[in-house]
């Protein structure tokens, strides 16, 4: 017999017994590193089950939800005349701590700085008629819209336009140059035969059709179409929105807790209307804020 | 035990073989495929010489493909560019990406932009600056430029002007030096940025002496003396004056943002407008430099719905139409007027996505087509 042919002194059983002493130590840092592995990979959906959410945490024990927004966006967010914040965000945000059994503190900050604040952990969430940014999902984590002020087809209440398909030989009022006049322009250029007609402004583009209907329907946006509906004019929209431009509440992306919050308010909140009230105790008001700031 | 081992692999020798050979010609093919694929999305046919048609050739605009990667998007960009009789583009050409270590250059995509943009029939103002680590402090910003690294950054100036020789006929040197931020956050330095004129200046030349030098580029700005931020850009540009600047710069660079105001709005020293371009080129006169002429290589109205500077979109259009027919029609010293910006690579969610004139899915924005109108009258 040779004798390496003998299984106790082959190649793996020498190793074992060079290792036998050290076999606990061995499967011990086996399994740290297991569970180092694990702990940096296993997806979101599992390391929430595991790792806290400090910025909830935080909030709750502070009583506190700070909110960053840039107070210069009527109907969503201004300061009124003794320079409280207010608007659909501030009422939206209000609601929301509401169920939560916080308040709100909202705190001023430029637009474009919103989302490093939110990243650097100066405030716990951005509401601020802020877009959704999917360069930025790595960074930060955003709710589902709860508010799309895209672009869309607004027809006078009983009119036979129903769609784009229906505009063949219409005449379609946009606030030229606006993002309504990019769509229509976009139709025409996909083979719709509609009429552009261009106004300065888009509340003079709702005039001619709700007041000297001059036109058979508008590409507007959905604020100034909410403002108008809630202003008693007699518009709805047909179809579906033709150029999103969707608002979301903006969250550090660890902060798991909060961002089912956030998302079990928002569902709770449409749900139960309270979403469309808010729009009908905002939007209304976007023109007394207007005339009352004008010279 | 080892040698059973050893016996199957011997019998499965041949099969082993032919599994690695396998094996092998698909990692080939992989890499045959790979290189096929990188070649095809690389050489995009630059397509048949083109010329601009335009009743207006001042119109210009400010490209963005610094940042674009996807070569077809290059093409497309310029394409429009010039499908909206625009003859002119700025384009920036930073330093840090064509020289990543000293001495070796890497020119495929300043090559892609310029050859584009010449076989589209645009004339490039190529903006040159952005310091590669290599050139500047650590900790320090890429807009940071010591004067020890004054002759490195002529020297890459000049191989650029070497290189495109032909096809790039005007460069300018640096952005918004009368700001801190575009200063490397130092304080603001007229001095310094013309001893920076007069190292690299007579490097472009010496490379090439058909290339025009921009100078200035400087930020419209009302700052105080003594800001932190910045400086006034009237008294900035007396103060390259002063320096000597006048000996190392061809063309000066201007840029003539609008804000809220109408293009024909008068200037003042105390107001920011489109026409206070007058006031810079009066500078310009007062000292004796008004044979040359000069170029807006930034410039236009934005229309943010919230930005507190900005436009309704409709003032947009007629602001930036009549602004190429007022440096058209009655400023003969003015060559271009480039507008910032034509399109970003993506989408930034803020206001500067209201100064464009297409989408970054290329979809045409209504200003654009109103200048194409505007230019093919």
């Amino acid at each position: 017999m040779r004798k390496n042919d003998h299984p106790a002194t082959s190649m793996p059983n020498q190793l074992m017994q060079r290792f036998q002493p050290y076999r606990w130590l061995l499967l011990t840092l086996l399994l740290l590193l297991g569970l180092v592995i694990t702990w940096f990979f296993m997806p979101p959906g599992v390391a929430r089950l595991f790792r806290r959410d400090l910025t909830w945490q935080t909030l709750q024990a502070n009583g506190v939800w700070r909110v960053g927004m840039d107070p210069s966006f009527p109907p969503f967010e201004w300061l009124d005349d003794s320079g409280k914040p207010v608007g659909y965000d501030v009422a939206l945000a209000q609601q929301i701590a509401d169920r939560w059994g916080v308040q709100v503190e909202i705190v001023a900050i430029g637009f474009d700085s919103l989302g490093d604040a939110v990243r650097t952990g100066r405030i716990d969430s951005v509401l601020s008629a802020f877009p959704y940014d999917e360069r930025l999902t790595r960074d930060i984590a955003y709710s589902a819209p709860y508010f799309d002020a895209g672009i869309v087809l607004a027809t006078s209440v009983g009119s036979p336009i129903q769609s784009v398909d229906d505009l063949s030989g219409r005449q379609v009022a946009v606030e030229w140059g606006s993002m309504g006049d990019m769509v229509g322009r976009r139709l025409q250029r996909e083979g719709i035969p509609l009429q552009l007609a261009q106004f300065d402004t888009p509340d003079n583009a709702v005039s001619a059709l709700v007041e000297t209907q001059s036109v058979d329907a508008l590409l507007i946006d959905q604020v100034t179409l909410r403002v108008a509906q809630v202003q008693g004019a007699p518009l709805v929209a047909a179809g579906p929105v033709l150029e999103s431009n969707s608002y979301v509440i903006a969250m550090p992306v660890n902060a798991h807790e909060l961002q089912e919050a956030v998302a079990q308010a928002l569902e709770t909140l449409r749900g139960d209307g309270t979403l469309v009230a808010l729009e009908r105790a905002w939007f209304g008001r976007t023109k007394e804020r207007v005339s009352a700031t004008d010279p | 035990m080892a040698y059973q081992l050893r016996d199957k692999l011997a019998q499965h020798r041949f099969t082993i073989r032919n599994i690695a050979a396998i094996v092998a010609l698909i990692l080939v093919l992989g890499w045959l495929g790979q290189r096929l694929y990188i070649w095809y999305v690389v050489n995009v046919p630059l397509g048949p010489q083109r010329t601009v048609s335009t009743h207006n050739p001042k119109i210009g605009v400010h490209t963005r493909l610094t940042d674009e990667v996807e070569p077809w998007k290059i093409k497309r960009s310029l394409e429009m560019v010039r499908e909206m009789g625009a003859p002119w583009i700025v384009e920036y050409f930073p330093w840090a990406y064509a020289e990543p270590s000293p001495g070796r250059y890497d020119w495929r995509h300043h090559d892609l932009v310029i050859n584009h943009a010449t076989r589209q029939g645009l004339t490039v103002i190529a903006r040159l600056g952005f310091v590669p680590e290599w050139a500047r402090p650590a900790e320090t910003t890429p807009l940071y430029l010591d004067e020890a690294q004054f002759p490195a950054f002529a020297a890459f100036a000049a191989e650029f002007a070497k290189r495109y020789a032909g096809k790039v006929h005007y460069v300018i040197l640096w952005n918004e030096p009368n700001l801190s931020l575009e200063w490397g956050y130092q304080p603001v330095d007229p001095q310094k940025y013309v001893a920076m004129l007069r190292a690299v200046y007579p490097a472009i030349k010496a490379a090439n002496p058909d290339v025009q030098v921009l100078a200035g580029a400087l930020a419209p700005t009302l700052a105080p003396p003594g800001s932190p931020d910045g400086m006034n850009d009237l008294a900035y540009l007396q103060a390259m004056y002063d320096g000597g600047a006048a000996a190392y710069f061809d063309i000066l660079a201007i840029h003539a943002y609008g804000w809220y105001s109408e293009p024909d709005e008068p200037p003042a020293p105390d107001v920011v407008n489109f026409r206070r371009a007058e006031l810079l080129r009066q500078v310009m006169v007062d000292n004796g430099d008004g044979a040359k002429s000069a170029m807006i290589t930034e410039g236009g109205w934005n229309d943010h719905p919230r930005w507190t500077r900005a436009v309704r979109p409709g003032q947009r259009i007629q602001y930036t139409i009549r602004a190429y027919e007022l440096a058209q029609e009655s400023w003969p010293w003015l060559d271009a007027v480039c507008f910032w910006a034509f399109r970003y690579p993506w989408d930034a969610k803020s206001y500067q996505d209201y100064f464009t004139f297409v989408s970054g899915d290329f979809e045409p924005k209504p200003i654009y087509l109103e200048v194409q109108r505007y230019a093919q009258e």
